[in-house]
């Protein structure tokens, strides 16, 4: 650790976009695909919400690569993977009544996923 | 985990009650917090994943009631306390020192 | 802790809360992980210099430059980092546009993620658990909430914003402003309408 000093916040703010890794790591998944949420339920953490595990949706955009935040966390390596919007109904995520074309759209890292 | 925090789609959690001319903080400390964390985060003490993960590991009913800059003093403790940068000890005598107690 | 808390202890320069923030300052000051100055700039920055403002100004440039809400929708990061703000490191931007067929709305279930560099930090709502729990499963109930009714025809779509992706609405521009400039526009546009829980309301 260093001292936080004035010069060491000043360079926190001025650069956006920095935890998109320069990774050529293959996707898995591309737009289009049919996909489903791992139902996992890993007792550390995980940006994998409840609500969308065991879900199918398709994946509408590849954000790239980023670190994956469970490994992280759970001191290992950053299992560095790409993470996509994937687009759920409305109807499939909470009620066969809701609005036909209503949407969630959330971002999945490949780990989370499985084809549908 | 399948904690509280995870909150899409729960019920019961009341009316979204909004402030007219919100301030950025409504307490000076709340500013504090904020920067503290982030100067630890800067200084590679612990990262932003950890810290999500430590407020996620608050105690739920803790977690509910508490704002959410509660909510990142609590994280920050948890990890400095973890990482072994800071003592529950001196913390509590420092506290009791600044609160004018006999520690 | 008892049902108190919410009242007394968060409350005032001498509550609990606020003496153990000091405490936590005062140790990490000792031991010389962090200086003052570095402390104040950063809350000088999150209380100053980051706000809606920003994002209006993006928002401003989209209705009035066609080229740039192409580039803007397209990389989100990259349009907004061309006007020169503050930048807040690891936000990628995803800017998504409400139009008459789809009204788009933010949240942060898991947390409060949110675009700090381009809509300064969040009001408390948004971090409060009912906005978290209920946008995601019933967002025309929220906007309701909001006074903002979405007819049956348009669609709603939620973006739920959980990885180091930093979603803002582009709203609609609303009709009669057609004479305005870019200066003119960006003073219409709310915080609120970026995250998508309103609409960007006529000029008077």
């Amino acid at each position: 650790m260093r001292t936080v000093d004035l010069e060491v916040v000043r360079g926190l703010y001025k650069k956006a976009g920095a935890a998109r890794l320069k990774l050529d790591i293959a996707p898995r998944f591309k737009p289009g695909d049919r996909v489903k949420a791992r139902n996992i339920n890993p007792p550390g953490h995980t940006r994998l919400p409840r609500y969308v595990r065991g879900r199918e949706g398709v994946v509408e955009r590849d954000h790239g690569v980023f670190h994956l935040p469970d490994a992280r966390v759970a001191g290992q390596d950053d299992r560095p993977q790409h993470i996509y919007s994937v687009r759920f109904s409305a109807q499939e995520l909470w009620d066969a009544e809701a609005p036909s074309e209503d949407s969630l759209n959330i971002d999945l890292w490949d780990d989370y996923l499985d084809s549908a | 985990m399948n904690g509280v925090h995870d909150m899409g789609g729960m019920h019961g959690l009341g009316v979204i009650v909004r402030e007219e001319d919100e301030p950025v903080f409504h307490e000076e400390w709340e500013g504090r917090m904020l920067a503290l964390a982030h100067a630890m985060m800067a200084g590679f003490c612990f990262k932003l994943d950890e810290f999500r993960h430590a407020m996620e590991r608050i105690e739920p009913s803790h977690y509910l009631r508490s704002s959410y800059y509660e909510r990142w003093l609590e994280g920050t403790i948890t990890l400095l306390l973890e990482k072994g940068v800071i003592t529950q000890k001196e913390f509590d005598a420092r506290l009791d020192d600044l609160a004018g107690r006999k520690g | 802790m008892g049902s108190g808390m919410s009242s007394n202890a968060i409350r005032g320069p001498d509550s609990e809360t606020a003496l153990r923030v000091k405490a936590l300052e005062s140790l990490l000051l000792e031991k010389g992980l962090i200086e003052t100055a570095a402390i104040d700039e950063l809350i000088e920055l999150f209380e100053n210099r980051l706000g809606p403002w920003n994002g209006a100004k993006v928002v401003a440039r989209a209705w009035t430059d066609p080229d740039y809400k192409t580039r803007l929708l397209q990389d989100g990061t990259a349009a907004i980092a061309e006007m020169g703000f503050e930048a807040v490191q690891g936000e990628e931007m995803v800017v998504v546009e409400n139009t008459a067929d789809v009204h788009n709305i933010v949240v942060c279930t898991l947390c409060s993620c949110f675009p700090w560099a381009t809509l300064g930090l969040p009001p408390v709502w948004y971090k409060s658990a009912p906005y978290r729990a209920r946008t995601a499963s019933d967002p025309r109930g929220v906007l309701r909430e909001f006074g903002t009714e979405i007819s049956e025809d348009t669609k709603v779509r939620v973006w739920d914003s959980n990885a180091e992706l930093r979603y803002m609405v582009l709203p609609e521009r609303p009709a009669g402003t057609e004479r305005l400039d870019e200066t003119a526009l960006a003073e219409l546009v709310t915080r609120d309408s970026m995250i998508g829980v309103s609409k960007v309301a006529r000029p008077d």
